[in-house]
């Protein structure tokens, strides 16, 4: 019995020392309670999700027969691009494309309806000068669409004129059909079934959150223990009745109520500051950021332990916060990774902390109960390591 | 407290080696720690005071040889066990950012000691070391020499039946350096034994038992009056006669084993035992016609034992190694 009680002193001395040091340094204490808070407020109040619409010079070569007004060429275009002008000389439009103050160039082919008429196909010419491919796809993919509305007004006119001549003829029954039918008999409408409406906000605020809390469990949790052993407090662990299983408890106790605070109160300002909903169970949101804590703070463990010095474990938090970032479909979707890197993106307990928190918050609930089960299991099999590696560095001398 | 029941010997240490890599550390320690007792652990830095001490604690393992603390194997050492032992590293361990207050009762808990009498402890132990108008100012605020005591107050907090104090009373001043030694004292009135290394060689005095430590060896372990006569060959009298005394005249007295003229009337006699060996010199100095005007017992200091007993080991091993060679290369000749 008294065993049990001095375990239960020690494992309590542990978690008090661990919150005395956190709250006794200022600056960390700053960066664990507002840090967050800042990073999210200043995503919120930063990111719209919109793109900006590209700057766009239509160059409409000289004697033309086509609208060389920028209001009808924004009407094609649509959002994605802003006509900023509409030039005859290509040069001077490309003057501001090396200049920065234009993004695109489209030129018109001289004469499109004529050479629709003669069976031939117009060739619309996009320029861009950009070398991050996916501000070239974008802009692929807005000639695309431009393209596509001129090819649809050619064939509305096409049709329009083809009617009239028609009617004209006395043959009423090849009227019936409005032009836009003829040139796009199809359109798309999207139905989703979400509960929530998608909202970039709504959507990256829990993938922060956790990346956040995926961070912060990992880099306070590694640099208290490395701390210890760079101190030489280790040495008080190794001649005292403590075990190494005991420190790595109380510590993990410890960060897990530091974690649960800082989480507490960043859904708070989630859901009151940018009313992001939270449809689910608060229960299941609980259970999943205490999950996704313990598997941060496995990790954690493990490189205090095999870290030498403080210096070694901080760059190895940032490796994984990196890591973090690429893989765990914050940014790019797992699914476009090859297989064997997805199997990394799943070692991370922010992948699944990730979609957790999303499903809970957003979805109401998860049909993914596996990603519960992959966090437990990251955790056990990284405090396992923690615990042996540890275990050997108090007996080891 | 009370007298704890124990071993008659708290530490059993034999033929103990510990190599670094290529480095040895310690060449076949052997000693014994009787229960009760305060032994002194000195040697010039690097001597492997140290390690003896981190040997002992279970820290590190050593190379060859046995160990035994409390009846145990310092590597394997029960959790009981383990709460009877108090260590004071040498370098500062504990908490910067915790107060003085909060490093011992940490310390405390770690050692199993439960809230009231923690609390009745870690304010004693304060009180003693100075440390209690500072109880709560943080540990990494504090000076050097108060770093230290709260080092040792971490070691005495609970009230350990075996203490290892690696250099407690370094950075500390003449003052409290006797209060911590007073209550070192106390602590083995109250049947506690003390391992303690020092720097201060004349702290060696305060010590039952004396184990000197030159390049990993145990050059001398003994009481410190026992230590003073093996240094010196015996003791020492310092007597000073009426009128001009020729010192060669004493060859041969009984009980006077050297004879060392340091003036015309002044002499340094070596004995065997000071205590009965004096009426006997007196008597001898008379008979040879003196006259003695003043005579005492010579106490060196335990710099000069530390220096001469140093001066010993290397003149011993000189002349080992002299014989070594001298038969490594008569037995040669011999064959032929």
């Amino acid at each position: 019995m008294r065993g049990l009680v001095t375990m239960v002193q020690r494992l309590l001395a542990i978690v008090g020392k661990e919150l005395i040091e956190v709250i006794r340094r200022p600056g960390a204490l700053v960066s664990l309670v507002f840090g967050p808070f800042i990073i999210m407020a200043l995503f919120g109040a930063g990111y719209g999700g919109f793109r900006r619409p590209l700057e766009t010079v239509v160059v409409v070569p000289p004697g033309s027969s086509i609208p060389t007004d920028a209001a009808s060429y924004q009407k094609l275009a649509g959002t994605g691009l802003h006509i900023a002008a509409v030039v005859q000389d290509a040069a001077t439009a490309e003057a501001g494309l090396a200049a920065g103050t234009t993004d695109v160039i489209v030129i018109t082919p001289a004469d499109p309806a004529a050479s629709f008429k003669a069976g031939q196909q117009s060739v619309i010419e996009v320029v861009v000068d950009t070398i991050d491919p996916i501000r070239a796809d974008y802009a692929n993919y807005l000639a695309s669409n431009l393209s596509s509305a001129v090819n649809q007004a050619i064939i509305t006119r096409a049709v329009e004129e083809g009617q009239g001549i028609a009617l004209a003829d006395g043959q009423t029954a090849a009227a019936k059909i409005p032009p836009e039918v003829v040139a796009a008999p199809t359109k798309a409408s999207l139905r989703n079934a979400a509960p929530t409406e998608p909202r970039v906000l709504a959507y990256y605020g829990p993938a922060v959150l956790a990346l956040i809390l995926q961070h912060l469990a990992i880099t306070l949790i590694a640099l208290a223990l490395v701390r210890e052993r760079t101190s030489g407090v280790i040495e008080l662990f190794r001649v005292a009745p403590i075990k190494a299983g005991e420190v790595i408890v109380g510590k993990v106790l410890a960060y897990l109520l530091i974690g649960g605070l800082i989480a507490a109160l960043t859904i708070t300002l989630l859901i009151v500051g940018f009313g992001i909903p939270l449809l689910g169970d608060p229960v299941s949101l609980a259970a999943a950021i205490a999950l996704l804590l313990l598997a941060s703070l496995g990790i954690g463990l493990v490189v205090a332990v095999i870290s030498d010095s403080e210096r070694q474990a901080v760059q190895l938090s940032l490796l994984l916060l990196l890591a973090s970032v690429f893989f765990s479909g914050f940014v790019v979707a797992i699914s476009e990774f090859a297989e064997p890197i997805r199997i990394l993106a799943y070692a991370l307990p922010v992948t699944h902390g990730i979609r957790l928190i999303q499903d809970i918050m957003l979805r109401g609930s998860t049909t993914q109960l596996w990603e519960y089960g992959a966090l437990m299991l990251i955790a056990g099999v990284t405090l396992t390591a923690a615990w042996l590696g540890l275990r050997r560095g108090m007996a080891r001398a | 407290m009370t007298e704890q029941a124990g071993p008659r010997d708290a530490v059993i240490v034999e033929d103990v080696v510990v190599r670094f890599d290529d480095q040895v550390a310690l060449d076949g320690v052997s000693m014994t720690v009787p229960t009760g007792s305060i032994v002194g652990i000195i040697g010039p830095s690097g001597a492997g005071k140290t390690t003896l001490i981190r040997l002992l604690t279970g820290v590190l393992s050593p190379t060859s040889g046995t160990l035994s603390v409390l009846g145990e194997e310092p590597r394997r050492f029960r959790r009981e066990t383990r709460e009877g032992i108090g260590y004071m590293p040498q370098s500062f361990t504990l908490y910067p950012d915790l107060t003085v207050r909060e490093n011992v009762d940490f310390v405390a808990s770690l050692f199993g000691m439960l809230f009231f009498r923690r609390r009745r402890r870690t304010r004693e132990v304060l009180q003693l070391l100075d440390l209690w108008d500072v109880r709560r100012r943080r540990a990494g605020k504090l000076s050097g020499g108060m770093q230290r005591r709260l080092e040792l107050a971490g070691a005495l907090v609970h009230d350990p039946a075996l203490l290892f104090l690696d250099e407690p009373t370094a950075g500390l001043d003449p003052l409290l350096r006797t209060r911590v030694w007073d209550e070192l004292r106390r602590l083995r009135q109250a049947g506690r034994t003390l391992l303690v290394t020092t720097q201060h060689i004349n702290e060696s005095e305060e010590c039952d038992l004396v184990a000197m430590i030159v390049e990993g060896r145990l050059i001398a372990l003994a009481a410190p009056d026992a230590l003073r006569r093996q240094a010196m060959g015996g003791d020492l009298i310092e007597l000073e006669t009426k009128e001009r005394f020729d010192g060669m005249a004493l060859a041969g007295a009984p009980e006077i084993l050297r004879v060392r003229q340091d003036g015309p009337r002044q002499l340094t006699l070596t004995v065997e035992d000071a205590g009965t060996a004096t009426p006997g010199v007196v008597a001898a100095i008379e008979t040879r016609g003196g006259s003695v005007e003043t005579v005492r017992e010579l106490h060196p200091s335990f710099d000069d034992v530390f220096a001469a007993l140093v001066a010993n080991d290397r003149k011993t091993r000189a002349a080992r190694a002299d014989e070594a060679t001298t038969d490594s290369q008569s037995a040669p000749a011999a064959a032929a």
